[in-house]
């Protein structure tokens, strides 16, 4: 049973799962899926080739799946994908992926506030938090967990490591690697995580040992590669360690500093 | 023949070119101009004085032509350009002008991105990029090809010369002269925009030339005026010097500092 308002506009091309709801003024267009229990606020418009999961909300006037604001998109298809359970706020826009990764995706239980904005190619991994009128460019990559304050720029390819916090109203323009709090004017290291660490059932004894690591990475007079070195000599089988040095490794652009 | 979607609403006295697409609870108001090959976007409103190119593309819910933010503005007939090709993503305003100059200007294959605003009596030239949420207060004038980074407020009156970037989430209160990046906090000179330049086929030459003249302007130990003076004595023919004579000599605000 599929709760459509008589002024919705919904494809009939379009799946729509069971008990879904279609607020006035919505739109959903025809290549689109809409799974069970989902709720359409009013004036939202779905566009072609989006995917959404079970009991997603999305409120008024957001634009989900729209063409991507790139020069080079030349009208491929592409997709975008908007996870179970997460729930989408005012004024939102979330646009298709470009020829470059096909596709932008939302993960579970991911909670975006109002005017933010993911751009074509994103991938927001499970559980993020995205406060209000940030702005994500293309190509980013939030791992899961990660909470992001309001108003915060994030510049195209950057990639943010899970279970991170970045304070309101920054500008992102290097990686930062997981389970720390970003802050101050120029982005920079501001501890561990560790109220959010606590809260997802993180012991006292890992986080004293995720301290341990960051230490050497920014509290010590080493450099990046010096500190690595250290951190594998002495923490060779510590899964965080593998961890962190990972993301380090793979950052092209560099981690930020303290 | 045009493709008006029953919900919408458009004026009998709106003139539309041929081919022009008109997406649901759009509003077309009287005194409107559209061209051919057009698309409307779904709950967009286009107000009087609105005077759209061709193949221009307005995204879902911009709001086009409305009265400016201005206290002065007391309901006389003004207008708002939009150049062929210009694309105007979601929720994008852009105010038509005051009695200050009577229009609103953007140029040809302007791309404006999300929740970005553009006040009354704005002047944006060709191929200029404005990205997500950036606000333009009134008389703001950017000159052609230059590429404003996402949530940039920039202060009424600056004008933005040809083929400048600016850094996303900078602030922006004095004027930027053609050719070079500017950002950091406060705003300053990063050099010259040797990527945007060379992408749009300036030579080696021309880039030493255009090189040499900030050289005297922001790594001489001269001000302002006395590097002005100094490119009028020694670069007295060169087309560039001339024109960053020229936004000197028009800038009301002063230029960015280094």
């Amino acid at each position: 049973m599929v709760n459509i308002h008589s002024t919705a506009i919904v494809s009939s091309k379009a799946h729509l799962g069971e008990n879904v709801t279609i607020s006035p003024f919505a739109i959903i267009h025809d290549e689109v899926e809409i799974g069970d229990n989902t709720f359409i606020g009013p004036k939202t418009v779905v566009y072609d080739y989006t995917t959404i999961g079970n009991n997603v909300k999305i409120f008024q006037n957001a634009s989900i799946g729209h063409t991507p604001q790139d020069l080079k998109f030349k009208g491929e298809i592409t997709h975008c994908y908007i996870g179970d359970n997460s729930i989408i706020h005012e004024f939102v826009t979330i646009h298709r992926g470009t020829a470059a990764s096909l596709k932008t995706t939302i993960g579970k239980n991911v909670y975006i506030m109002d005017y933010s904005h993911v751009a074509h190619d994103c991938v927001v991994e499970d559980n993020c938090i995205i406060a209000n009128l940030t702005q994500i460019a293309g190509h980013v990559h939030i791992y899961q967990n990660a909470v992001i304050g309001g108003n915060v720029k994030i510049l195209q390819f950057m990639r943010i490591g899970k279970f991170c916090m970045i304070q309101g109203s920054r500008t992102i323009n290097k990686d930062i690697p997981p389970y720390i709090l970003a802050g101050t004017e120029e982005v920079q290291y501001g501890g561990l995580n560790s109220i959010g660490l606590r809260r997802n059932g993180f012991s006292s004894d890992q986080i004293q040992h995720i301290k341990k690591i960051y230490n050497y990475i920014f509290e010590s007079k080493l450099n990046i590669s010096q500190a690595k070195e250290k951190i594998s000599a002495e923490f060779s089988n510590d899964p965080f360690a593998i961890e962190i040095l990972a993301f380090i490794n793979e950052s092209k652009i560099g981690i930020i500093s303290k | 023949m045009s493709n008006i979607h029953p919900s919408a609403i458009v004026s009998p006295n709106a003139k539309l070119g041929e081919n022009v697409v008109v997406e649901p609870f759009a509003w077309i108001h009287d005194n409107v101009e559209i061209g051919n090959d057009c698309w409307i976007g779904p709950h967009v409103i286009i107000y009087d004085g609105a005077r759209i190119g061709n193949e221009v593309k307005i995204y879902q819910s911009a709001s086009i032509s409305h009265q400016p933010q201005d206290k002065k503005y007391n309901n006389e007939e003004t207008f708002c350009f939009i150049g062929d090709k210009s694309r105007i993503h979601e929720f994008a305003t852009i105010h038509r002008g005051t009695s200050g100059t009577g229009k609103t200007t953007l140029g040809k294959s302007v791309l404006i991105m999300a929740y970005a605003h553009v006040a009354h009596d704005c002047v944006i030239g060709d191929n200029c990029i404005l990205a997500n949420a950036v606000q333009l207060g009134g008389f703001t004038q950017v000159d052609d090809w230059a590429i404003i980074g996402g949530s940039v407020p920039v202060h009424q009156f600056v004008k933005i010369g040809k083929h400048v970037i600016v850094g996303g989430g900078t602030k922006i209160g004095k004027d930027i002269p053609p050719f070079i990046m500017a950002a950091g906090e406060p705003i300053k000179y990063y050099g010259l925009n040797l990527v945007g330049l060379k992408r749009r086929g300036f030579t080696s030459d021309q880039l030493e030339k255009i090189k040499m003249i900030y050289k005297i302007i922001y790594d001489s130990h001269l001000n302002f005026s006395q590097a002005k003076e100094k490119l009028m004595n020694e670069m007295p023919e060169d087309i560039f010097a001339k024109e960053v004579i020229n936004f000197m000599n028009l800038s009301t605000r002063g230029l960015i500092g280094k």
